[in-house]
């Protein structure tokens, strides 16, 4: 307990404040700058560099930071809701168990994964899906992801055979809710097969 | 010769602000706050992780290695789990992380577990490469600029134990590197704002009015039943544009004291809207969390109710003593607010 005021002052001035108090000398703030400076530009080329629609100069910079930007996890675009916040995606799934009977799902599902971070986690799950894939030509990437998502419901159910099936949830334009259309009508939801890979191009996705 | 003596006093100027700027000595009371929330987000964060961890990152688990390991072909992106697949291990290292956030949360050996919570959450954050968002973009650059500055410096259990050991309650240490590593928040949320506003502007909906619309009428986020606002078409502009100019504009008016205020009031609703209508509750905290980095910490000092422990009897912190006297001087001038 502090009890006089001598004491007090003894102690704010005392060594280890007053050390403390200082800035850093000159060449470390010399240094400590230039790290600053480096890594403002890494933060700043992260959002800046990230494709689709980066210039040609923000891909060369950025190549010179890669290893310092990918290492801390700085390579995001911050692209919240951006360009447009779009429709939603979710996977249906049909397995087909050792008895021969087909036992359909869906992810993410709101009544079975709770809390709400861990429904995020599995909505996450079919959004990166989306955002990878591109049914006209799929990448190996997208692939690989697919058949995960079927070798783990495979592994879950024991399944003889597993068909998922991406399904996209277009938000109704407000006009069309004023005339009474609900958030889930059939009509809002279009699909086309995820795995096993199709070929087929989703001809609804401009709606 | 005029010219040259203008263009040297302009660079002392310059070369002294940014002096001030990134090395002035500061209370630790923001980020010494900013550690327990950013601790408790991402030990929640980690223990949600917890319920389904291998089902996510086991063997047979949503996010198959090879997959995410093609997807990060030829980057540097690394983590530790990869090492970890089976239950016992994963769930022997996922303990350990847990805690090691329980820890930075409290403050306890704050130095250490502050850099061990940074390389746990980029290992999470890359082997979970197709189930993350913007919660953990920000838990990873919270938790960088934490092992940056002296994070237990205020409101820790390290400073405790300090007390304790000393046997008086020990004056608050400004410290230079406490303010690099609020600069550092500071000037990462003006980026993450400035990207995020302007990426906006290449989407039709953010300028007709009605992506506020596509997002609170989306089912699957929707948190809150907000279909009434179709009914109002022109609040809904409101809030787009709102929103909007509001990022674009952030980078800018956050640094003016006369406009920071409005700037940080307008981050309440916008983040708690998007934390309580769609249901990222996580997102929008820890976005606030960000947000934090810009209040003084006289201002929390100010509201914190256990910080008597850590200030001096005349009512300042104790290192932070009234600007009286010779002796009190160079506390006080080093310990001015992050503005």
């Amino acid at each position: 307990m502090l009890k006089s005021p001598i004491i007090k002052i003894a102690m704010v001035d005392s060594p280890m404040s007053q050390s403390s108090i200082r800035q850093p000398r000159a060449a470390v703030r010399a240094v400590l700058s230039l790290l600053i400076i480096l890594h403002v530009v890494a933060v700043f080329l992260g959002p800046f560099a990230m494709p689709p629609g980066n210039s040609q100069l923000s891909a060369v910079c950025a190549q010179a930071f890669q290893p310092y930007v990918e290492g801390l996890c700085l390579a995001n675009g911050y692209r919240f809701f951006a360009p447009e916040p779009g429709p939603s995606h979710l996977i249906r799934y049909e397995v087909t168990l050792p008895d021969g009977s087909v036992k359909e799902g869906m992810f993410p599902d709101r009544q079975q994964h709770f809390p709400r971070l861990l429904y995020h986690r599995y909505f996450m799950l079919t959004e990166f899906i989306n955002t990878i894939d591109d049914p006209a030509a799929p990448s190996d990437a997208a692939k690989a992801y697919a058949r995960g998502y079927a070798e783990h419901l495979a592994d879950v159910y024991q399944a003889k055979d597993v068909k998922l099936y991406l399904r996209r949830h277009f938000v109704p334009r407000m006009l069309e809710v004023e005339r009474g259309m609900r958030l889930s009508d059939r009509s809002l939801y279009k699909e086309r097969p995820l795995y096993p890979a199709s070929q087929e191009s989703d001809a609804n996705a401009d709606r | 010769m005029r010219i040259v003596s203008a263009v040297q006093t302009w660079s002392r100027e310059i070369l002294a602000g940014w002096n001030r700027f990134w090395f002035q000595a500061v209370d630790p009371a923001t980020l010494g706050l900013i550690r327990i929330c950013t601790g408790a987000m991402l030990l929640y964060t980690h223990l949600v992780w917890g319920l389904h961890l291998t089902t996510f990152f086991g063997r047979h688990g949503w996010l198959p290695t090879e997959a995410v390991r093609l997807l990060q072909k030829d980057t540097y992106a690394w983590s530790y789990l990869w090492w970890f697949e089976s239950p016992a291990a994963l769930w022997t290292v996922h303990v350990i992380a847990l805690v090691v956030f329980a820890m930075l949360m409290i403050g306890l050996f704050s130095r250490v577990v502050s850099v061990l919570a940074l390389i746990a959450t980029l290992s999470y954050i890359t082997r979970a490469q197709g189930s993350l968002f913007g919660l953990d973009q920000i838990n990873a650059l919270l938790v960088m600029y934490l092992a940056v500055g002296p994070s237990g410096a205020a409101f820790s259990v390290d400073r405790w134990l300090k007390s304790r050991r000393a046997g008086v309650p020990l004056p608050v240490e400004p410290s230079w590197s406490a303010n690099l590593a609020i600069r550092l928040i500071q000037v990462h949320m003006c980026i993450i704002y400035l990207f995020a506003g302007l990426a906006k502007l290449t989407g039709p909906a953010w300028w007709d009015g009605t992506a506020m619309w596509m997002a609170l009428g989306n089912l699957e986020y929707q948190s809150l039943d907000m279909v009434w606002i179709a009914q109002w078409p022109l609040l809904i502009n409101l809030l787009t544009h709102v929103t909007v100019f509001w990022e674009i504009s952030y980078s800018a008016l956050v640094w003016p004291r006369s406009t920071r205020p409005i700037v940080l009031l307008l981050a309440i609703p916008l983040h708690m809207g998007i934390a309580i209508c769609l249901g990222m509750m996580t997102f929008g905290l820890i976005m606030l969390v960000g947000n934090m980095a810009f209040v003084p910490p006289e201002f929390i000092r100010a509201l914190w109710p256990w910080s008597a422990a850590e200030r001096g009897r005349g009512g300042e912190p104790a290192g932070v003593v009234p600007q009286t006297g010779k002796a009190a001087r160079p506390a006080a001038r080093a310990s001015g607010s992050q503005r």
